[in-house]
């Protein structure tokens, strides 16, 4: 069975990005949001594994996301993904809550390695 | 040559659009993180303004920037691959005693140290922002010494538009801000409409599905 992406990030550029940087061999259905509300309404529907998470975003930012899938105990697994490589932007994230992190411009073996790292996928 | 006179104005596609502010978005991230390294702090992100400009609006621009009673701001060319522009870095002076507590000078800085500290600053920002952003686009951006635009002016004294060729330029306005300190600063890069026609087409391989 597919397993079920959302791709958060304000640009449609980077959502694209994104899409295309998912290993091919990887079975998904991949659902996009524009800000971290609209991630938030799409969680709530419960099919929902992984997210990918930008945290530079109007309405609602990466960091007010996580807070929100904390505080509601929401079961997603999230990767950030952005380009604030701050070392300290990667320990807040961690801290609440993200499995990893992964700067931008996004790398396809990275994100491979992440997956299989995590066992989200197990690879060709 | 081409002659730009002839040449229609310069404008973006909201697809063109979003693909500078993404591009600004990772150049500026970079450019944070150098800050935040020097100065040992977090640096607040903000979503990049990207926006084609009238010249005869830029005064206007300036002055939304900053609503600082005083400023001093530097500027720094940079040209490649046929790009040109002008990074241009306006500091609320208020910006200052934090900035020197943060980089350990005396308590008491003179317009001398200040202006250290300026250069110092637009080194880190503007370059790294410029080569971020040059990077992306595999462009080597050269980039001419930082000049002192003014100490302590009024942001509207800052540019005599009336010198400039430009028409129109295509502007990205980025604010940083510092976590837990007083420290404000807007980053205005300025390409020039021939950069921007280029650029357009430079860009167009991100924007391919």
């Amino acid at each position: 069975m597919a397993t079920q992406v959302i791709i958060c990030d304000d640009s449609n550029m980077a959502r694209k990005q994104m899409s295309r940087a998912l290993p091919e061999g990887w079975d998904t259905e991949v659902t996009l949001a524009k800000n971290g509300q609209e991630a938030l309404e799409i969680i709530k529907q419960g099919q929902h594994e992984i997210m990918f998470l930008d945290l530079t975003m109007p309405v609602l930012d990466g960091y007010g996301t996580l807070e929100a899938i904390k505080a509601e105990d929401l079961p997603i697994m999230v990767i950030v993904v952005s380009g604030d490589i701050q070392p300290e932007a990667r320990e807040r994230v961690k801290k609440l809550g993200a499995i990893d992190f992964i700067k931008k411009p996004v790398d396809q073996e990275k994100i491979k390695q992440v997956l299989q790292d995590y066992g989200i996928w197990g690879g060709e | 040559m081409t002659d730009v006179s002839s040449l229609p104005p310069i404008s973006l596609t909201e697809d063109e659009r979003d693909c500078y502010q993404e591009i600004t978005n990772v150049a500026m991230g970079q450019a944070a993180d150098r800050l935040a390294r020097l100065l040992n702090v977090y640096v607040v992100l903000p979503i990049p303004n990207v926006n084609i400009i009238e010249l005869n609006e830029f005064k206007m621009t300036l002055k939304s920037l900053e609503d600082a009673p005083s400023v001093s701001a530097v500027c720094q060319g940079f040209i490649g691959a046929g790009i040109a522009g002008e990074a241009l870095l306006i500091f609320n002076d208020a910006s200052f005693e934090d900035i020197a507590q943060l980089l350990k000078y005396p308590i008491a800085t003179d317009e001398h140290q200040e202006l250290e500290m300026l250069m110092d600053v637009a080194n880190v920002l503007n370059g790294a922002c410029i080569q971020g952003i040059g990077g992306q686009l595999d462009i080597d951006f050269s980039q001419s010494h930082p000049l002192v635009l003014g100490q302590h002016c009024d942001i509207s004294e800052l540019v005599n538009t009336k010198k400039s060729h430009w028409q129109r330029t295509m502007a990205i306005e980025i604010n940083y801000t510092i976590e837990d300190h007083n420290i404000n600063c807007d980053l205005l890069l300025l390409f020039t409409e021939d950069s921007v026609r280029h650029m357009n087409r430079l860009i167009s391989f991100l924007l391919e599905d």
